[in-house]
């Protein structure tokens, strides 16, 4: 008897499947609200590996990981667009794929409304700082695959980042790399780069999108509630962790050119 | 959110009479100004709380302008098997309809109807402004409040509109009232029967009484709830007054400008969504913020923008929140006395 959502194009496992409940997920992690940062300090962000040029097959491509959020980027383009209607400028298409693995539940394989919020934000990164007026009548098509999500606010920050590696690496012309970093506040600590866990806890989140180069911001998320005030100061603190990103990104671009 | 296409030559008109001195619009309004909003709650009899707002209806045809109809619907949600949350859960969806889209194909419709979706449910479902009503029985019962906004027609600023809707459709949103319903032996009987009762033990019934079927939490915690015949339709749902407001900032640096229509929407390169809430005893908070749109900012030009952007939706909130007083008073104290008088 096939259930609804029997999916013909794989092995299908059984129907119904628990994961297996652990002692210590009884605690219901809401409420211990841990008032100092566990492992790092209010402004740390986690250590950041970016590797560009993994992705032979592609124009360009990158490979962001913060520790536990995981991220491969490839850019094709530019490429001649599908669509017979003449656009001056070029398009370009970001698409964000979730592996079934990525989360703690497995997600489907089909696109879902989730992957797509996380390509408008990162398309929104991307969008004022790509030459697109050089490019008439092109597509440039960026493909991010989540291969381990650490949270949403990280996989808009670390794939907007990564995107942006990736267009460098295939010497797309822009105005200037875009950086992203994430924010949380939580009771009156902001808190950068938060983690899941800490960003279900949090009252309030930001993720600030900007070129450190031309000192231009590009996109601004925030969700959840936050004064004024505090929306100001994590921008602020974003944007001056945003210039060391920056750095971290010059110097694995320049590290991949010099080995080519 | 879905911009007209128009020709470069009426882009530089429409951005050349924004920047000029005065400020130009196609309809003589200020850069500031509104068009005529029309709300009317209690729409969908069906619905446990609706709204329909049009913004920019035109007087004299008595068309267009950009409607949304905003219906909550009440679910009750099994915590323990099912997929209810302990104190309620908030679930919104948008619907474009295609009649107010003709000109976009049903993908394109699809990602507009996703990202409006996104929005809304990321606002109004965090949980910092969840309502503290929604809970049934707890760890058993609880509701799943559904928010659906149908976009009928689209004659620009589509985001504050839905916005607006959803907050009046909440504001008029009644939760019927459950009692909870408890079983309990009775005590001569070797065999179980039950009575309905409230949640108040009796201390004395309650050393007697013994079943087979009792253990002693459940007992004390009730088994299911019933709906006690009331003479309206619910309380009002909890913290309705923090539910956000958003405006919508066109930017053309340097000014920006409100409550665009679709050629003004398509002239301007940026757009910043603000959603602010204004509880009563708490300073104002931000719930959202979206940048869209191919331009970059500064730094100190966010911050001006989040400024005006508080005092545009101040002022939108205050007079949202007269309208539904007055629409409170049309429904409630006007039908009574009308219904007195017969």
């Amino acid at each position: 008897m096939a259930q609804s959502n029997f999916d013909r194009r794989r092995i299908n496992g059984p129907d119904e499947s628990f994961p297996p409940l652990f002692e210590a997920d009884e605690e219901d992690p809401v409420h211990n609200l841990p008032r100092t940062r566990r492992g790092r300090s209010a402004d740390d962000i986690r250590p950041i590996f970016l590797k560009a040029g993994l992705i032979s097959q592609a124009n360009g491509s990158a490979y962001i990981e913060t520790e536990r959020t995981k991220i491969a980027c490839a850019v094709y383009g530019p490429r001649q667009s599908k669509t017979t209607v003449y656009s001056e400028n070029g398009r370009l298409n970001v698409e964000v794929k979730f592996a079934p693995f990525s989360c703690t539940r497995r997600r489907a394989p089909i696109r879902d409304a989730e992957d797509r919020s996380v390509a408008v934000q990162i398309h929104q990164a991307l969008w004022p700082s790509v030459r697109l007026e050089l490019l008439p009548k092109s597509t440039l098509d960026i493909f991010i695959t989540i291969i381990e999500n650490d949270g949403i606010e990280g996989c808009i920050a670390s794939g907007s980042v990564a995107a942006s590696a990736a267009l460098a690496d295939a010497g797309i012309e822009m105005l200037g790399l875009v950086v992203s970093c994430a924010a949380s506040t939580i009771g009156k600590e902001i808190w950068l780069d938060p983690t899941e866990e800490e960003a279900r806890m949090a009252s309030g989140s930001l993720i600030l999108s900007g070129m450190p180069a031309l000192g231009t911001i590009t996109n601004v998320w925030q969700s959840g509630r936050l004064t004024p005030e505090e929306t100001i100061q994590c921008m602020e603190a974003c944007q001056g962790r945003c210039l060391d990103i920056h750095t971290v990104v010059a110097q694995a671009l320049l590290d991949n050119a010099q080995v080519t | 959110m879905a911009s007209t296409s128009i020709s470069k030559a009426e882009r530089s008109y429409i951005q050349t009479s924004l920047q000029g001195s005065p400020p130009l619009r196609a309809d003589g309004r200020s850069l500031l100004d509104f068009r005529t909003v029309l709300l009317e709650t209690g729409v969908a009899p069906l619905a446990n709380g609706s709204a329909k707002l049009n913004i920019g209806k035109s007087p004299h045809e008595g068309g267009g302008g950009t409607e949304v109809l905003a219906a909550v619907k009440l679910e009750v949600e099994d915590v323990e098997h099912g997929e209810g949350v302990d104190g309620g859960r908030i679930v919104c969806s948008v619907l474009c309809s295609p009649s107010a889209y003709p000109h976009l194909s049903s993908n394109a419709l699809d990602e507009l109807q996703y990202d409006l979706t996104t929005l809304l449910h990321q606002t109004l479902a965090h949980p910092s402004l969840h309502p503290p009503n929604l809970g049934i029985l707890p760890h058993k019962k609880a509701w799943l409040l559904s928010l659906d906004a149908a976009v009928l027609t689209d004659a620009g600023n589509v985001v504050d509109a839905l916005f607006m809707a959803a907050r009046a459709a909440l504001w008029d949103t009644k939760v019927p009232r459950t009692r909870a319903v408890q079983y309990r032996a009775r005590r001569a009987a070797p065999a179980t029967g039950h009575e309905g009762a409230d949640m108040d033990v009796d201390p004395d019934q309650d050393q007697e009484a013994r079943s087979g079927f009792d253990t002693r939490d459940m007992v004390r915690t009730a088994a299911d709830f019933e709906l006690p015949d009331y003479w309206d339709e619910g309380e009002v749902l909890g913290g309705r007054r923090n539910w956000p407001v958003a405006v919508t900032l066109n930017i053309i640096p340097p000014l920006h400008f409100l409550d665009a229509t679709p050629p003004e929407e398509a002239s301007t390169s940026l757009r910043l969504i603000l959603a602010f809430s204004f509880p009563s005893n708490s300073p104002s908070s931000l719930q959202a913020m979206r940048l869209l749109g191919p331009a970059e900012l500064a730094l100190p030009q966010i911050k001006s923008l989040l400024a005006d952007g508080e005092r545009h939706a101040q002022e939108l909130f205050a007079a949202l929140e007269a309208k539904l007083q007055d629409e409170d008073v049309r429904r409630n104290v006007k039908a009574r006395t009308r219904f007195a008088v017969r």
